[in-house]
């Protein structure tokens, strides 16, 4: 079989220059050149359209409603009050001011017009902010706990999120030279022993967790590490591979999959571990068809015993006996805590996600005045929050005064934990891949959700639901007690059975269904549930125990 | 039956005729016969057959080619008599040489609210700047017009009366031809040729001119098929594409313009007649047809924004002071109440028709058929006094809904044709402007035409004002377009037009221009084309080396050849 046709893109594209520049200059349409599409990602952009105003555009015999989708490599998920600050002036200026915060903990900006591109990244440059490799065949925005109270290490650790992030960065300056209007470098600065010329098959994906929380849904994740800490100090990590979400509804050779455990190394050797994984990827993945080239098809091909082998034989580092460690917790912990260090932390629920303000609360008012103040910093959790972060003791009241004034502490106080703990992927109306709603339609079924649980005292029941527009699994839908995967609009694949800290993928129960169905299943399964389960059994254990699913 | 002397001369006339000529005196003769008119037969007397050959200048002044074309038609005429004959179109002409003049036969018609056509407005205020000599001049004056127009055929007249006021002999009076053109023009060329004097200077009685007896105009009925503002949501402007479909089939040619009467709105019509406190279905005698007053209102007779001339009129009519300021008929009459003592016809006899409104046609008769027919219509927006208020006629338009009836004529514009299939043509069109580009392009596109296409657009805001976006990009896509360069003024800091694009297209340009391309022009008069013009002047006259006045000179030589044309409002 022929090599992909993304494959022959990416080595004629002079390292990721294309013709990214004259797409610019096209003075007829808002859109980019073919093969620019597939480049720009790797500058970490997307070209979209906005889907709800697709027939009204062609009746005004206009070309679809062309903008950009940009989103920011930011490991770890941190943000400084003056990044904040510039990330804020720019959404408003030449974005869809809502500001999404992504499972991948960083922020997306949407329906940026083609000529408003440059000038979003050069405001973002002047704060230190890029969007280098959020998107492509490349490593993605490397992810990690994101709470400090849980470990004085967290520092630590950040420090490693940041330092993988940049030994996996691509080496091309094309992305100063095309909007930054930044010189050409030396062609032998620009080589790039990981890359090449043909980068990796497919995304690739990383992320550190610190037990006991699994907060980034460590093996969702094509190499997933967890932290191993003895008496406060990080001695090193378990390393796993081949974890991932996506599959093709209908294509049953397709399959979302769980990391594999290969070992523990220390802490010293876990970069030449991860950059022997990632070139084992780049030479053995699958290039011919980009279904089957993630990470997790590439082990189960070669065989796990025969991948690890080949890591250890390229890092020259056998893996350890993995070491003891526990999740108890993956959903975010809402409100005030202290860390080790006194300084003061406020998780905020922002639902879906979506920063923008309504008449019920003003996140971006609040977080501007905030960011304003200088007196705290950001960072967000993969599970599409936020958490106003490093507050010295004698700031925490003005600074929840701010948040009281545009009722970020109310909702979050009064949010149900169902409503709390839900994910939901971006979908309509700028998501190309998107079969039925997400991130628009979850709240409005969890109103009704909660409903029944009310009907059953199960109001504080800390049920994780997710939701995504398809079945790519970008809100981690099959990594849920509940999870809901679209086949078409208005209608879902309804699967139950995942575990409360992602250590067992759900599996499906029902086809096709709409609301109606939803919430008739759901009506039968938590009266089951609450007149059934046992002391402390979460939804997803019971469904399993009781082999529902 | 005729006498000897007579049957000469008449076999002289028709052994001197072309079969044209021929034809014609055969129709013209049973014409006046039949109709026993006033007009005289050609006198055929001697001096007519006068060998004398005449030194003749035939000048005219056209917008849309129709001058062109009969006074060319003359000269030939003239020419076949072996006279000296020079035609020149007025703005070629040096107003000066008029004194060194001895016959002089001018062509000309009356545009815009009774104005000279653009290209004889200097030749126009020459004679109104001083006074001249013209003793020695002997003239006659062909004024085009159409009668629906208020001032009808008021540049011909204009000119003609400068004339006699400078002490130049008519050798005819003036002519004023309606739309139906050539009933009148050919009978004028020929009253020309038999009147020409001799140079005995002996003036014969000259035959009265044949009027045309009907405006000319063939009026369509269709109805609203499609009707969409072009222009998306938070836009400033609002662009209709209207299609109107037809059970006849129309006639008309890619760059001609429909033309529509728009009617009046009910609720004016009634409150002017109660203020006249008339009755609505009394009728009147109104240019020879019988009508009701209602109907007289709504369909024929313009009432608002009257003309200044109008006020003065009514205010001498009712006998009292009005300032001298524009404002509805109805204002007016609330204002100034019409008082009992005048007549009903003596107020109406004061009043001007509606003026037609012309739109461009944006559909090809090749690629829509010819029982279609598509216009591009921007709603015209303008505060008076901090009140938003809508242009007359595109408001109309605006409000149409499918199913609607729309009648409307073909105002046709020889030139601002196609060129043959194989020529490039450059389109400069922003705003509605676009409109005959579009349906210039259908049509090249649908013939397979060879010719390169290259348009310039330009509009406010790329995302909403992008007018026929999808259309132009799939011509472009296929190649029917050539090149397309756009300018959307509000997209960042500095505004951006057409012409700074034509600027950076500068040397391309220039390429196309040397190539034989032909330049069009088409939408707002008083900011975009001239700016466009002088941009174009700036090009030949950079990538040419050439001094201003020599480009300039290169842009009027194009369009003489018809290679450069504007068709701007
Ligand atoms: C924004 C985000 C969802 C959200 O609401 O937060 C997202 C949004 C999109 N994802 Fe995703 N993915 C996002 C996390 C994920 C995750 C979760 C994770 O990484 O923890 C997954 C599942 C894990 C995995 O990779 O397997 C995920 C698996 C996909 C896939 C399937 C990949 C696969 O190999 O199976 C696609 C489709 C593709 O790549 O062909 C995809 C493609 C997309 C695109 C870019 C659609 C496209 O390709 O044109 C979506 C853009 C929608 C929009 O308008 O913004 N996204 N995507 C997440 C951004 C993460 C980030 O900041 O980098
Ligand atoms: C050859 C040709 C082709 C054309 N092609 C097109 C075309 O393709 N598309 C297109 O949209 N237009 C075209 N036009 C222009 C069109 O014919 C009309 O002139 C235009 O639509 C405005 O007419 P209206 O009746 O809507 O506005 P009108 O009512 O005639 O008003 C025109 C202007 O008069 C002034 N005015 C009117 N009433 C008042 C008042 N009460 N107080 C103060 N000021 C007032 C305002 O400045 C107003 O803008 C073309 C014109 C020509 C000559
Ligand atoms: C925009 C426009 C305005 C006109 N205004 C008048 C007018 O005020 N009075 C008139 O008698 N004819 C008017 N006409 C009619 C023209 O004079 C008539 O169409 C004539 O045949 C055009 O001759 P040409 O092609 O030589 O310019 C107008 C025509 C147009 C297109
Ligand atoms: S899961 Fe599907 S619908 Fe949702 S964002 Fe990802 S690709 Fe789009």
């Amino acid at each position: 079989m022929a090599e992909s046709a993304i494959e022959k893109i990416k080595k004629e594209s002079n390292s990721l220059r294309g013709t990214l520049k004259e797409s610019l200059l096209d003075e007829h349409t808002g859109a980019i050149r073919e093969d620019d599409r597939a480049l720009i990602k790797f500058h970490g952009m997307y070209m979209q359209d906005d889907r709800d105003r697709r027939e009204e555009r062609a009746a005004k015999k206009l070309e679809q409603l062309y903008s950009y989708m940009i989103r920011l490599r930011l490991p770890g998920g941190f943000l400084s009050a003056q990044q904040w600050l510039a990330l804020h002036e720019v959404s408003e200026q030449y974005a869809s001011p809502v500001i999404k915060i992504t499972t991948r903990q960083t922020i997306q900006l949407h329906g940026v017009l083609k000529h408003h591109i440059k000038p979003t990244i050069k405001e973002f440059d002047t704060v230190k902010l890029d969007s280098i490799a959020a998107c492509g065949d490349v490593n993605r925005n490397v992810i990690a706990s994101a709470h400090p109270r849980f470990s004085a290490i967290h520092k630590e650790i950040f420090l490693y999120a940041e330092k993988l992030s940049k030994l996996l960065l691509p080496k091309t300056n094309a992305y100063y030279e095309i909007w930054l209007d930044k010189e050409k470098i030396s062609a032998d600065e620009e080589k790039d022993k990981l890359y090449q010329d043909r980068y990796f098959p497919r995304k690739f994906k990383i992320a550190i967790a610190i037990p006991p929380y699994n907060d980034v849904d460590v093996f969702t994740n094509d190499v997933g590490l967890i932290a191993i800490i003895e008496n406060n100090n990080l001695i090193g990590f378990n390393v796993s591979a081949g974890g991932g979400m996506g599959m093709t509804h209908g294509n049953a050779a397709t399959y979302p999959r769980l990391a594999s455990m290969l070992g523990f190394v220390n802490k010293d050797e876990l970069f030449k571990t991860v950059y022997a994984i990632a070139t084992t990827q780049r030479d053995f993945g699958n290039r011919e068809d980009r279904k089957f080239a993630r990470l997790k098809y590439t082990i189960d091909r070669m065989g796990i015993d025969v991948f690890k082998n080949e890591v250890e034989q390229r890092s020259d580092i056998q893996f350890q006996e993995e070491k003891k460690y526990d999740f108890t917790i993956r959903h975010d912990e809402y409100g005030w805590h202290q860390n080790h260090e006194r300084l003061y932390y406020y998780t905020a629920f922002v639902e879906t996600g979506r920063v923008y303000d309504n008449d019920k609360v003003q996140f971006k008012k609040a977080f501007y005045e905030i960011a304003k103040s200088g007196k705290a910093q950001f960072r967000f959790t993969c599970n599409q929050n936020i958490i106003v972060s490093d507050i010295q003791p004698e700031h925490k009241t003005e600074i929840e005064n701010i948040l009281q004034q545009y009722g970020i502490i109310q909702i979050t106080k009064t949010a149900s934990p169902v409503r709390r703990n839900a994910v939901a992927c971006v979908a309509f109306n700028t998501c190309p891949l998107a079969l039925a709603e997400a991130q628009r339609y979850l709240p409005s079924l969890i109103d009704k959700i909660e409903i029944l649980l009310d009907k059953y005292n199960l109001n504080n029941e800390d049920l994780s639901v997710r939701m995504t527009g398809c079945p790519n699994g970008c809100g981690r839908s099959v990594a849920a007690e509940i999870g809901f995967v679209g086949t078409a609009y208005g209608k879902y694949n309804m699967h139950i059975g995942g575990d409360a800290t992602g250590k067992r993928l759900n599996k499906i129960y029902k086809e096709n269904i709409e609301e109606a169905e939803i919430l008739n299943s759901l009506d039968e399964l938590l009266k089951d549930f609450s007149g059934n389960k046992s002391f402390n059994e979460s939804f997803g254990d019971y469904v399993v125990r009781k082999k529902i699913v | 039956m005729l006498t000897e002397q007579k049957l000469q001369s008449f076999k002289n006339i028709i052994h001197e005729s072309s079969r044209d000529e021929i034809i014609w005196m055969s129709g013209y003769l049973a014409g006046i016969s039949e109709k026993n008119a006033v007009a005289a037969p050609p006198a055929f007397t001697e001096n007519i057959i006068s060998t004398e050959k005449l030194t003749i200048s035939v000048l005219y002044g056209t917008e849309t080619g129709n001058s062109k074309k009969i006074a060319s038609k003359l000269a030939s005429v003239l020419k076949g008599k072996q006279h000296k004959v020079t035609l020149k179109a007025l703005d070629q002409y040096n107003a000066d040489n008029l004194k060194k003049e001895s016959l002089v036969f001018i062509v000309m018609s009356t545009h815009g609210d009774g104005e000279p056509p653009a290209a004889a407005k200097r030749f126009y205020d020459h004679l109104y700047k001083k006074s001249h000599d013209f003793s020695n001049l002997k003239y006659a004056v062909l004024a085009l017009g159409d009668s629906s127009y208020p001032l009808f055929c008021k540049a011909g007249e204009d000119v003609d009366l400068k004339f006699k006021e400078f002490g130049a002999i008519q050798v005819l009076p003036i002519e004023k031809s309606d739309l139906d053109i050539y009933a009148v023009s050919d009978a004028w060329i020929n009253n020309v040729v038999n009147n020409l004097p001799t140079v005995a200077n002996a003036l014969l009685p000259k035959p009265q001119p044949k009027h045309a007896t009907k405006n000319g105009k063939r009026f369509y009925k269709g109805v609203v098929k499609t009707h969409i503002n072009l222009n998306d949501r938070g836009s400033l402007k609002e662009t209709w594409h209207i299609e109107i479909g037809t059970d006849e089939a129309i006639y008309y040619l890619p760059g001609d313009a429909l033309g529509i009467v728009p009617p009046n709105a009910d609720e004016d019509v009634l409150e002017i007649i109660s203020l006249l406190s008339a009755n609505k279905n009394q009728t009147i005698d109104y240019k020879n047809e019988t009508i009701t007053l209602f109907d007289l209102f709504k369909t024929k007779l313009n009432i608002l924004y009257m003309p200044l001339r109008i006020v003065e009129k009514y205010a001498k009519l009712i006998q009292s002071e009005l300032p001298s300021v524009r404002l509805d008929l109805k204002n007016i009459l609330a204002l100034y109440p019409f008082n009992k003592d005048v007549s009903l016809e003596d107020f109406i006899a004061i009043l001007e028709p509606i003026t037609p409104r012309l739109y461009s046609v944006s559909s090809s008769p090749y690629a829509h058929g010819n029982n279609e027919i598509h216009i591009t219509v921007g709603r015209n927006k303008f505060l008076v006094n901090d009140k938003k208020k809508y242009g007359f006629c595109s408001n109309h338009f605006a409000g149409l809904n499918d199913g609607d009836e729309v009648t409307f004529y073909i105002n046709s514009n020889e030139r601002f044709h196609l060129p043959g299939t194989d020529k490039d043509i450059i389109m400069i069109g922003p705003g509605t402007g676009i409109a005959p580009f579009r349906s210039f392009i259908f049509h090249r596109d649908d013939e397979g035409a060879s010719g390169r296409n290259w348009l310039f657009f330009g509009d406010q805001h790329f995302h909403t004002d992008f007018l026929y976006q999808s259309e132009m990009l799939s011509f472009f896509e296929t190649g029917s377009l050539t090149k397309i360069n756009t300018a959307f003024s509000r997209d960042q800091k500095e505004k951006l037009y057409v012409q700074h694009r034509m600027m950076q297209q500068s040397k391309e340009l220039f390429n196309w221009i040397e190539n034989g391309a032909y330049i069009y022009i088409c939408g707002c008069k008083n900011t975009m084309a001239k700016d466009v013009e002088a941009t174009l002047i700036n090009v030949i006259s950079e990538e040419a080396k050439l001094d201003k006045s020599e480009a300039e000179n290169f842009l009027s030589m194009l369009e003489e050849e018809g290679r450069y044309a504007k068709d701007v409002y």
